[in-house]
């Protein structure tokens, strides 16, 4: 392990045992990968893969069958490493009875702040997270976007080095999500190494650093977006305004053709002659609007990648 | 330990914050309340019915209640998942375990000494003064509720709280009746006499905490005379908080080696 990673997971895996018949089930089945100190990692992975019992392991809740785990340079569970971290769990829930300042002053308790530290840092990060209007009202009557405003101020009562963060943008409408996602990159600046899981793909392209995805329980890939997805153009969107007096020319098998105002917009594969196709439109009449080259995006990838590692066929 | 404490005054805040706690005290305190008027009805017995009716209430109630809160205290961080957000913070299992176990002994303590304020009450209005008998009862009360508490705490550790709480009450009633299972053991005799030996050994004998009307080293005590000796309130005492302590321990061993899912 290197000196700058502060998170680590080698062959972690998980089988449990439910119901009468104590049916196994293997939520976990080989995870493995490492976060770099000061970057904003990425956990992905479809719903079932993995995720939440591999954080889980990572924050002690759960214990692995295999496989090993360190966080921030010590073992799964040790004080001191707990000290310098915070997490939020998956849809997180917290003593409805109390009001978020008596809930922070609580977590701060346990963090092992003194009071008057804990509550300067629960009164900045009550404000920090756009919760100064809900002072004193219990949590109960807070709204599911709030509750996760509150658990990642929980998460951050500490000043923690590192901060793992599971679907924190669940419950968030798309202000509360930039928000969150502001936050992270704040955090980033600050010189913490965020950790969090997801599959809203639009908020992994924007900030993380590297990703890691999980599929069916192993880990198919890691590493930084760039070097993931593929640099090769792999469609190319072309839009035309058709000729008023003629037809375009026939398209390929399997092209779709979506209409925009009196636009025709296609998206070509990349086996087909672009070039050529953009000839035979102009001489048929068509005028070329635009034409854009497309290389894999994130969702493409997830989706190749969750296909493989859910087939049987292929090896992980 | 100030984890520890920071837990325990958590677990006592939602237990005071809980609108059953509340219905279960006043219903006991109108019990008590209630046999001032009952005594009208006796003939010079009336401080008699204060005393018996006001410590039974406190008992039954007081042991309701310990149940209660013993079997949900740690399902319910379970349940709603709370216990996600605190056990990943600077805590160790077992201190989660004992904050828990420490705001119930807090929340039972502060039960028992309202009820106990009201039976006072109700008898300082009778014209007795402050006896030491009741507070000796009282005393002995408390440590039965604690011993019960932490009895469900442990069952709630692994199992649910219906079940924890017919396990709890079923222990109660089993521990209540100690003297009459030895003496019905004693006289079928043969593998009776054994079962009966061995589970008196495992189930605690919670007829020492409520000894009005018993015999007390060949000496018959009476919350309405002396009740007994401090040599008896101190070792009643430490036998209810050590098996305590083991029940909380069990709690903990489970604890500590469970998956929260």
């Amino acid at each position: 392990m290197s000196a700058t990673c502060v998170l680590t997971a080698v062959g972690l895996a998980k089988t449990f045992r439910i119901g009468f018949f104590r049916k196994k089930v293997h939520a976990v089945k080989g995870v493995t990968f490492s976060v770099q100190k000061g970057e904003i990692f990425g956990f992905l992975g479809p719903n079932g893969a993995g995720k939440t019992t591999t954080m889980k392991m990572l924050m002690g809740l759960v214990f692995p069958d295999q496989g090993e785990a360190s966080v921030l340079g010590r073992p799964v569970g040790d004080m001191q490493a707990k000290r310098r971290m915070g997490y939020l769990p998956e849809t997180p829930y917290f003593y409805e009875y109390l009001t978020q300042e008596e809930f922070l002053d609580f977590v701060g308790r346990l963090a092992g702040l003194a009071t008057a530290d804990a509550r300067k840092r629960r009164d900045q990060l009550i404000e920090r997270l756009g919760l100064g209007h809900a002072r004193g009202r219990a949590l109960r009557k807070f709204s599911k976007g709030m509750l996760q405003r509150v658990g990642i101020a929980q998460a951050l009562m500490g000043d923690p080095e590192l901060v793992v963060l599971d679907e924190p943008m669940t419950g968030l409408d798309p202000l509360g999500r930039k928000e969150v996602r502001d936050l992270m990159v704040s955090l980033r600046r600050e010189g913490k190494t965020v950790f969090f899981s997801t599959h809203i793909l639009p908020d992994v392209e924007m900030i993380c650093d590297r990703v890691a995805l999980v599929v069916a329980g192993r880990t198919v890939s890691e590493g930084p977006l760039s070097s993931l997805l593929s640099a090769q153009v792999v469609a190319t969107e072309v839009q035309l305004r058709p000729p008023t007096t003629g037809q375009l020319p026939d398209l390929p098998a399997g092209v779709e053709r979506l209409m925009s105002g009196s636009d025709v917009r296609l998206d070509l594969p990349a086996e087909i002659d672009v070039d050529a196709f953009l000839v035979q439109a102009v001489n048929a009449g068509a005028h070329v609007i635009s034409v854009q080259p497309r290389r894999e995006s994130l969702e493409e990838y997830f989706v190749r990648e969750a296909n493989k590692g859910n087939d049987p066929s292929v090896p992980v | 330990m100030t984890k520890v404490v920071a837990i325990a005054l958590n677990t006592f805040r939602e237990a005071v914050r809980n609108k059953i706690l509340y219905s279960l005290v006043m219903f006991a305190a109108v019990l008590i309340l209630g046999s001032l008027i009952l005594g009208e009805f006796t003939l010079g017995q009336g401080v008699r019915l204060t005393r018996d009716l006001g410590l039974y209430g406190i008992d039954i109630f007081g042991v309701l209640i310990a149940i209660f809160l013993g079997v949900n205290m740690l399902y319910k961080e379970l349940q709603l998942k709370t216990v996600y957000t605190i056990l990943p913070k600077p805590i160790a299992r077992y201190q989660f375990v004992l904050g828990k176990w420490l705001g119930l002994v807090f929340t039972l303590a502060l039960q028992v000494v309202v009820m106990g304020a009201v039976l006072q009450l109700a008898l300082l209005v009778q014209g007795t003064g402050i006896e030491a008998a009741v507070m000796k009862a009282l005393w002995l009360l408390l440590i039965n509720v604690v011993v019960v508490t932490s009895i469900a705490l442990a069952f709630s550790a692994f199992s649910t709280p219906f079940l924890s709480g017919v396990f709890s009450l079923g222990i109660f009633a089993v521990g209540r009746a100690t003297p009459d299972f030895v003496e019905m053991g004693r006289r079928a005799g043969g593998v009776a006499e054994v079962a009966v030996g061995l589970a008196v050994k495992v189930i605690p004998n919670l007829h020492l905490f409520f000894p009005s009307g018993a015999v007390v080293g060949a000496k018959h005590v009476s919350v309405h005379a002396a009740l007994v000796d401090m040599r008896y309130m101190v070792f009643t005492t430490i036998y209810g908080l050590g098996y305590s302590v083991m029940a909380v321990a069990v709690a903990i061993i489970i604890f500590r080696k469970r998956d929260f899912i």
